[in-house]
């Protein structure tokens, strides 16, 4: 289970603040996914960092009480200047995995080949999208962080990640920020929508889809 | 198994992978690769001694000269190599706030970590070639030269772990480092014994924190030969705060750290 308490987030603006968090709650139960909705800029982003401890609430407290992945996003996670490789296995290290291992599953995964001794940041974005992927999948969390990357992979990756997030992990908890209705309909069993600081929980997809678009 | 077992686990973990990344990053796998790290202050403390060596003579108050400015050299580019990475390390590491086990004060330790090492192999460096042709004393007290080295360690890295934390808060700071490391010479015995001062400079250096181990390793390395005072209490005293203060700011700071 994660917990999010009254959880609050602003940012320095100029002279003042911007608030982007209100006080949001919310509960994530094990096995749940919860869909996060809203208008760009609305927080999504920002809720997702920090259920994965990125950064920290001003105020409020988060829980974790399950393994959770680091949000698997545009940026972050990866050094850009090292290769694939060496991120592997650096990442393989601080989550006390064996190498071998990760680098045969991401080898598998992603397909990317020659490309892996290459320096990430001469990635694409879906190339980026499948390396995290490959990662996270390997490591085995609890609960899986995905910020909108899912949308830039390609047919195949699609699959892939169908086949293994959702049908071989189908039991694990997964948070997803999509501005994909039909993403959301498919996999998410709960949705969040998020509008001007504040989070309203539906259990009703078709009721939260409809309120999203109308924002 | 207990949680903290677990913890002290995760943490050489990590300490151990940033390790490996912060040099693949800086060296990179060519040529001699990460020996990089005891190139700087090797060249700095040969290529100064050796100009000192042709403008001031062989020796100065009974001790070489060559071995006089490799023992304050390697001291002095460890302690200010540490500080100018330690500024804004926690923005230019941000992207590995992604692995919650990851934590701040783990880059500024990472870092002053392979300054050490790097000043270490210059120091071993040194003597392995200076000693043969009697440039270098063996050193006289072994305990003596560690024991200096490392509280100069400690204090190098409670500085740094204040520096970090306020070099984000705050840009002026980052411009008066240089400076600093460069008007405080004078207080940091690199290039003069205590004993070497008038009374009331003594009086005044007394209260630099750097002075006492680097008296210590002086006395290590030439003995009897240098007439060293130390008092570890005021470096003790100094680190300990310095490093009190830092551990709240970087808490501080991370709480407020904004992440790609």
């Amino acid at each position: 289970m994660i917990v999010c308490e009254n959880i609050q987030k602003s940012y320095p603006m100029g002279h003042g603040r911007k608030q982007v968090l209100k006080g949001l709650d919310l509960q994530i139960e094990r096995g749940e996914h919860i869909g996060l909705l809203g208008r760009n800029g609305a927080g999504k982003t920002t809720l997702i960092k920090l259920i994965g401890g990125v950064e920290m609430p001003t105020s409020g407290r988060i829980r974790r009480h399950m393994s959770v992945s680091w949000p698997l996003g545009f940026g972050g996670g990866f050094q850009g200047s090292l290769t694939g490789y060496d991120n592997a296995r650096f990442i393989a290290r601080i989550y006390g995995h064996e190498y071998g291992e990760i680098r045969d599953f991401v080898e598998d995964f992603t397909e990317l080949g020659a490309q892996l001794k290459m320096p990430v940041k001469t990635y694409s974005s879906g190339m980026r999208a499948r390396l995290a992927f490959a990662l996270s999948l390997a490591i085995e969390f609890d609960c899986y962080l995905i910020d909108e990357i899912i949308m830039v992979g390609d047919a195949n990756f699609h699959q892939k990640c169908h086949h293994e997030l959702f049908e071989k992990r189908g039991d694990r908890t997964l948070v997803l920020a999509s501005h994909s209705p039909s993403l959301i309909r498919e996999f998410c069993n709960r949705a969040v929508v998020i509008h001007q600081g504040e989070g309203i929980v539906y259990t009703d997809l078709e009721r939260a889809l409809d309120a999203y678009l109308a924002l | 198994m207990s949680s903290f077992a677990a913890g002290w686990r995760t943490q050489r973990r990590v300490i151990g992978a940033l390790m490996v990344r912060e040099l693949v990053t800086r060296f990179g796998r060519e040529n001699i690769g990460f020996l990089w790290v005891m190139v700087e202050p090797l060249l700095f403390a040969v290529l100064v001694g050796i100009v000192w060596r042709y403008v001031k003579g062989p020796e100065e108050h009974g001790v070489s000269i060559i071995a006089f400015v490799a023992t304050g050299y390697v001291p002095l580019t460890f302690f200010r190599n540490s500080v100018n990475r330690a500024i804004r390390i926690f923005s230019a590491n941000s992207g590995l706030m992604y692995h919650r086990q990851v934590k701040v004060l783990d880059f500024v330790f990472v870092r002053v970590l392979i300054e050490m090492i790097g000043a270490m192999m210059a120091y071993a460096l040194i003597g392995a070639i200076l000693i043969p042709i009697n440039e270098f004393p063996v050193p006289s007290d072994m305990g003596a030269l560690i024991m200096g080295w490392l509280l100069y360690c400690f204090f190098t890295f409670s500085a740094c772990v204040v520096l970090a934390p306020l070099s984000e808060v705050s840009e002026v700071l980052e411009k008066l480092v240089p400076v600093t490391t460069y008007i405080m010479i004078p207080f940091s015995g690199t290039f003069n014994m205590t004993s070497w001062l008038a009374p009331a400079a003594q009086r005044a250096v007394y209260y630099s924190p750097f002075v006492h181990p680097m008296e210590m390793m002086r006395y290590g390395v030439f003995g009897d030969r240098v007439n060293a005072h130390w008092d570890v209490t005021v470096t003790l005293a100094a680190s300990m705060i310095l490093t009190l203060i830092g551990l709240v700011l970087c808490r501080r700071v991370r709480r407020n750290l904004v992440v790609e």
